[in-house]
């Protein structure tokens, strides 16, 4: 036996474990189980339940299982009369305080007091005195509280401090006066705060939404992904009566590990939002109708063959949502290629498709998710984790904990919840320099020549290249504010370089839960399923909308919100002939432009694959039936398959399509980025132009996440304004609260003036993906700004 | 010469001699039974795979519904198997309380029986008279649990509820007197032991009436006297129990054979047949009903003594008292997850049987220690005398079919299940 | 002997007249039947019958949508819906019993931590069309709130027992 391990006994059964393991992890393996509340596997121990109380042989108290390192030839006593006394004991003690709630107590059948009440507890009661009543918490639309409730575990304190990184609960008070809140009554803002539901071991913290609507033991669990980042975080979706319930995390250690995000948590709410279009609906002169699904198929035919034989296929376009699944865009493709139409594309909000040519054949990592944390570096170019991908995040601060430097390049919406080593706040106008930068101080130090003429390395690049090249692993992450950029392609080539130069790994963050499969699926018109170049080179997403196509086919997606210059898009849809619109919404919007409107199931309710950032296949089934008429959307476009009389479109069921894609994408392996020209940036243009920021809130990504309520109450839902900082402020004569004229192309908007100092200079932070902006132009591109 | 063929008769479900839902295939030479193949299954209700599916304790109220003419009978068989594998006593006075309404479930049987098998083959009479005794014994049913028949009154630990101390009352109408009315309620002024007591003092008088009418009646020997004869080898190989067994001369109850709650501790007599005939079998069940008064006197007489306990006093089984489940957190706490997930007994494999007024009625239990059974097997008395049939009609005429199938004493939801 | 004075009672139609004696007798005796429907047999304070959801005496129905009773049913009979009410209390949106479904077994009374389900003494009470036989939380509490005397009077002497 090696010095580090230890063999102890527990019931008489003897186990090996590593050193300094605690007695209760030993007993979890072997299976051996120990009442328990405030100790979790993935937070720190606390032993202040003391409900793991277990004899230890020669030890005069029985000790907390969670808090006692097992040291070897101990002997541990889980069930002896002394341990279960004491269990009994704690108990009691524990529900001394706690209300009579159970039948209104929505944690009532899934509440581990209950369950280790009735495992380890006494059957009645001794306690005849007054309880005592604590005052309920407003933290937010996310969560309900009911503090009365609490046993003061400190799970919900110890995840803000270790896992959401903020310590944004805490206790006050000692003894019978303890109470859990936020010290002054505000909402969490966590991206993750929705775990603390799942840690708290009673009723206290309970789900808002989920909130009286059904019982643990009435629903039905089924397994899931999240549809909202690359990341594919595994679910768990709680049905009963044909209605998702809520969502929860399924462990998943590779990916998601035991948390879930808010987005991925609460967005099931956008299901039953009353946008839902249950019925196909056609327009005949200006009349909406609702139809039935052979009219309105039918119809969709007619309309985009009309286009095809006036004008030619080449007159159509698909725009397909980049969140669909692998089946659905694949089918997608398929259509269109098979109608000779090469216009299909999924990269909705990007403008720049100079290197489409040489990209890789799918965006990913460039490594696993779980290696995220394993880095000893990382540098973040223009991502945002903590709001676009927040599970990538909290890996990126479990490396950042263990002691890498995790840094940034490009302004975050909100301060990091770990430590940073490097944050270089450019501006999209300013990052192409900064990023040349970079590379140029990684050439210097590797002797290597300079990149590009003229590039010069400021003080902070040096830094960070330093530091890059210091770094046993590291990675250089790309994310979606650098696909949404104009000069995107220039910038992917520049992040490339520096991976290269540091022998950093080459990773992206992209946009859309599903942007690898996309790839993959060949929803692009450049290239057909598997990464093969297409026969016949198609348009671009943003360059169908500036050509104004004749027909258009939309899968999932709201143009005016889904695309980089939203206003484009509506004119060049309102101008189009035929447009057929696969969407699981109607919106005013969409009844205007469009032609057939054919509903289609939402996440949860179709079966498909997606395919997440590390290249991983996850396949789900329905959870539940579609609302109303609508279909699962592979259905439908193979339908549109069989009317247009195209080959290869009779499928029984959703994993033949996914076969027949794994079949094109056999040999396909995540190839080397980019090596793009090297150029660093023109001049900015004149003084008075504002540099517009677009990115996309965390609760805009999609049009479901996008009518989830309870998500679009909190912090990060609700739309306030244009930011800028105070410098840009000063030099507009505006102050916070201010209502500003914001023009863009011609379109003028007014908004509150937000003054936000993360806003770097000559920039204007205001989002896209959101009702309030759509109507105004280019996500990434110049504005102004004026005093009203 | 001409052919002679079997004349093949179907015989239900829809006959009102078949008991429910039998349904015979009846091969006779003229009128004679050459063959008969008994069809069931139209009352299967999947009870064995239901069980199955929920908790222990939601099982119950299906038990009742399976030998429906002696529903605690089966309730008992079912909480005894729990009790088995929790390795649980339940106190004493439940112990007699489930004794006594044993033996009044096999009266109210055997009143069922008596009655219908003489309609069956032409006595009109015993029927109603019957029926006037069922109804009082229907009442304590009533009294004790709410339910004239489908009680759900037996639990894992004990009973339910205690014996109420009051029963009630007819009211006055402008049908009936005052007088009339005080005659009726006579045996119910005091609780429901009076009222039981009450029953007991006259039922052996109007056993004898049915006897005036039935035992000695040359019709009624006729119909069954030397009819469906089985030998007490016979009976044995063929798995009978209950008076169908004790009428053929075997001396088998298991009762007195294999002791269970506390019929050791009464006294009562077994009765067994000689020739193995119909209307040895009527002998002994009349007969049986009257030990059956003598137990139920018995037990009044301690449960009179010695009040208490009627249910085992640990909430990990068994719900808290109420006023208790309002105040106090570890019995809400209890109720909540009794009534949602219930209990969970440990793994194993009992079989308990009972002497249910058919016979031998037993569950095989199977627990992998979940909350609910991985297997319930229902051993029917009725199912294996039922297999018999056959063998007991061939030869026999027609009209004896009825007679047989009265003997037998089938009750479909314990055959189908 | 024996022989000759069974010959004798059997000719004599001994055994039959003595039954039919028997019977003659109980036609001038008062008769054990009751003319229902204008009487009724006595009824228990635990029979077990229609199903009723009650009401606090001020008016506020007691149910909390714990939903125990819909756990606890063997037959899957009720179904029930809740969500927060505007006052933010826990209450029913829908409370559904299917009396074809239902076997009386009283479970759904016994679980009821609030006393607000109740199975009442009705048991005349019939369907004429498909679905009547499904009560709907109205039909419920209209049940409770017509015979709350008797439902009340009946728990209290049950009271002693549970």
């Amino acid at each position: 036996m090696s010095d580090d391990r230890v063999t102890i006994e527990i019931n008489g059964q003897a186990f090996e474990a590593p050193r300094g393991a605690m007695v209760i992890q030993v007993a979890d393996e072997a299976g051996i189980a120990i009442p328990r509340f405030c100790y979790h596997k993935k937070l720190s121990v606390a032993a202040n339940c003391r409900m793991c109380l277990v004899e230890v042989e020669k030890a005069p108290k029985p000790l907390p299982a969670c808090a006692t390192p097992v040291m070897d030839g101990m002997k541990v006593f889980t069930r002896s009369p002394l341990a279960l006394e004491a269990q009994r004991s704690v108990m009691e003690f524990l529900l001394i305080n706690h209300p009579l709630d159970c039948p209104i107590c929505d944690q009532g059948g899934e509440c581990e007091l209950q369950d280790v009440a009735m495992g380890y507890g006494k059957s009645i009661s001794r306690f005849v005195e007054r309880k005592r009543v604590v005052a309920d918490k407003d933290i937010g639309p996310l969560i309900a509280t009911d503090m009365t409730r609490c046993i003061h575990c400190t799970r919900c304190v110890r995840f803000g401090e270790e896992i959401g990184g903020m310590p944004e609960l805490g206790a006050t008070g000692r003894g019978e006066h303890m109470e859990i809140g936020t010290f002054v009554e505000r909402a969490l803002s966590s991206e993750m705060s929705g775990n603390i539901i799942d840690l708290c071991p009673v009723g206290a913290l309970t789900s808002k939404p989920f909130r009286f609507r059904a019982r643990a033991w009435e629903m039905q669990q089924r397994d899931a992904i999240a549809p909202h980042d690359g990341v594919g975080s595994n679910i768990h979706v709680h049905v009963s009566g044909n209605r998702v319930m809520r969502v929860v995390p399924r462990e998943n250690e590779a990916i998601n590990e035991v948390w879930l995000s808010d987005r991925d948590r609460f967005s099931y709410e956008g299901l039953y939002h009353d946008d839902r279009l249950l019925e196909p609906m056609v327009k005949n002169d200006g009349e909406w109708r609702v139809v039935d699904w052979e009219t309105a198929l039918a119809r969709a035919v007619e309309g985009l063959d009309a286009v095809r034989v006036r004008h030619g296929a080449e007159r159509l376009g698909a725009l397909l949502s980049a969140s669909a699944t692998a089946e659905e865009l694949y089918l997608g493709q398929k259509l269109f290629r098979g109608m000779g139409c090469p216009n299909i594309d999924h990269r909705l909000r990007e403008i720049d498709f100079r290197d489409q040519a040489d990209a890789p054949s799918f965006p990913w990592l460039g490594l696993t998710i779980a290696a995220v944390e394993r880095l000893t570096s990382v540098l973040l170019v223009g991502a945002d984790p903590r709001k676009e991908h927040p599970i990538i995040n909290h890996r990126l601060r479990k490396a950042s904990l263990a002691g890498a430097d995790v840094m940034m390049l490009g302004a975050t919406r909100e301060a990091s919840n770990y430590r940073v080593a490097e944050q270089l706040d450019a501006s999209p106008l300013s990052m192409q320099n900064a990023l040349a930068g970079i590379a140029a101080a990684l050439a210097t130090s590797r002797g290597d020549p300079s990149p590009s003429s003229g590039m010069v390395a400021g003080e902070a690049e040096r830094r960070i290249a330093e530091r890059l090249l210091g770094s046993e692993r590291a990675a250089v992450l790309v994310g979606p504010m650098i696909a949404m950029h104009p000069q995107a392609s220039r910038l992917r080539a520049l992040a490339a370089y520096v991976a290269n130069a540091s022998a950093a790994s080459y990773g992206v963050l992209s946009l859309g839960a599903n942007a690898a499969g996309a790839w993959l699926a060949g929803a692009l018109p450049h290239r057909g399923p598997g990464a093969k170049p297409a026969p016949r080179e198609g348009l671009a997403a943003a360059d169908m909308l500036n050509d104004e196509l004749a027909g258009y086919l939309l899968l999932g997606i709201e143009p005016e919100l889904d695309c980089a210059d939203g206003a484009r898009a509506l004119a060049a849809l309102r101008a189009a002939e035929c447009v057929v619109s696969l969407t699981a919404y109607r919106t005013e919007t969409m009844m205007e432009y469009a032609d057939v409107l054919l509903p289609i199931a939402l996440h949860a309710e179709t079966s498909g694959t997606y395919v997440n950032l590390e290249g991983a296949w996850q396949s789900m089934s329905g959870a539940v039936v579609p609302p109303g008429e609508a279909r699962p959307a592979w259905k439908v476009l193979r339908v549109l398959g069989n009317l247009f009389e195209l080959d290869g479109f009779d499928y029984q069921d959703c994993s033949s399509v996914l076969g027949e894609l794994r079949e094109r994408v056999a040999n396909v392996a995540p190839s080397a980025p980019p090596h793009g020209a090297l150029e660093h940036a023109e001049a900015a243009g004149g003084e008075s132009v504002i540099f517009r920021v677009g990115s996309v809130p965390v609760y805009a990504v999609d049009p479901l996440v996008r009518r989830a309520r309870a998500l679009q109450r909190t912090a990060d839902g609700i739309f306030r304004g244009v930011r800028i900082n105070q410098r840009l402020a000063a030099e507009l004569g505006l102050a916070d609260g201010d209502s500003a004229a914001v023009r863009q192309n011609g379109t003028r908007r007014s908004f509150p003036v937000v003054l936000d100092e993360r806003v770097p200079d000559g920039c204007a932070e205001l989002a896209a993906g959101v009702v309030e902006t759509a109507a105004l132009g280019p996500c990434f591109g110049p504005m102004t700004i004026e005093r009203e | 010469m001409p052919e002679i063929q079997n004349f093949t008769l179907n015989f239900g479900p829809q006959h009102p001699a078949a008991h429910g839902v039998l349904r015979l295939v009846l091969e006779m030479d003229g009128e004679v039974i050459e063959r008969a193949d008994p069809h069931i299954g139209l009352l299967h209700r999947a009870t064995e795979k239901l069980a199955e599916s929920k908790p222990y304790n939601q099982s119950i109220g299906y038990m009742d519904r399976l030998d429906y003419v002696s529903m605690m009978c089966n309730e008992h068989a079912y909480v005894l198997a729990m009790e088995r594998l929790l390795g649980i006593e339940p106190p004493l006075r439940s112990q007699y309380i489930r004794v006594m309404f044993d033996e009044i479930t096999r009266i109210l049987n055997h009143l069922m029986w008596l009655g219908a098998h003489g309609l069956d083959i032409g006595a009109m009479t015993v029927f109603l008279y019957c029926f006037r005794e069922r109804e009082d014994l229907m009442d304590c049913y009533e009294a004790v649990s709410g339910t004239r028949m489908h009680a759900t009154y037996y639990r894992p630990g004990g009973v339910y509820r205690d014996l109420p101390q009051s029963m009630p009352q007819y009211e006055a109408s402008r049908w009936r007197s005052n007088k009339e009315v005080d005659r009726l309620n006579a045996d119910r002024q005091g609780s429901l032991l009076d009222f039981i007591e009450a029953f007991t003092e006259r039922f052996p008088e109007r056993i004898d009436e049915y006897e005036t009418l039935l035992t000695d009646n040359r019709i009624w020997k006729q119909r069954t006297v030397g009819i469906g004869v089985v030998s007490p080898e016979r009976a044995l190989q063929l798995g009978f129990s209950g008076p169908m067994l004790r009428g053929s001369g075997v001396e088998w109850d298991l009762r007195k054979k294999q002791p269970y709650e506390v019929y050791d501790r009464v006294e009562f007599d077994i009765p067994v047949g000689v020739n193995g005939d119909c209307y040895d079998r009527y002998l002994v069940r009349v007969e049986e009903m009257r030990q059956s008064n003598r137990i139920i006197r018995q037990c009044i007489d301690w449960l009179r003594a010695n009040p208490g306990p009627v249910i085992v006093d640990d909430h990990k089984l068994v719900p808290p008292r109420r006023e208790e489940m309002k105040e106090d957190m570890e019995s809400l706490i209890h109720h909540f997850k009794l009534f949602t997930e219930g209990f969970c007994i440990p793994e194993g494999e009992v079989y308990s049987a009972v002497e249910a007024p058919k016979g031998e009625f037993g569950i095989y239990l199977v627990s992998d220690g979940a909350n609910k059974p991985y297997r319930l097997k229902i051993r029917a008395p009725g199912f294996a005398h039922l297999s018999s049939f056959d063998e007991m009609v061939r030869g026999h005429m027609l009209a004896d079919v009825v007679a047989i199938i009265g003997t037998q004493d089938i009750v479909f939801g314990e055959v189908d299940r | 002997m024996n022989k000759v004075r069974q010959y004798f009672k059997s000719l004599l139609l001994l055994e039959l007249l003595k039954g039919l004696s028997l019977t003659l007798r109980y036609l001038f005796r008062p008769k054990f039947t009751i003319r229902y429907p204008e009487e009724k047999t006595p009824q228990g304070f635990r029979f077990r019958g229609l199903h009723a959801l009650r009401r606090y005496p001020n008016g506020e129905e007691r149910c909390i949508a714990c939903k125990l009773c819909e756990a606890v049913c063997p037959a899957l009979a009720i179904t029930i819906e809740a969500e927060p009410r505007e006052d933010g209390t826990r209450r029913t949106t829908r409370y559904d019993i299917d009396l074809t479904k239902c076997i009386f077994c009283g479970f759904c009374e016994e679980s009821c931590p609030v006393d607000s389900i109740v199975e009442t003494r009705i048991f005349e009470y019939h369907g004429e069309k498909r679905g009547d036989l499904l009560m709907t939380k109205k039909d419920l509490l209209a049940v409770g709130d017509r015979w709350e005397k008797q439902i009340a009077a009946d728990r209290r002497e049950d009271a002693l027992y549970r």
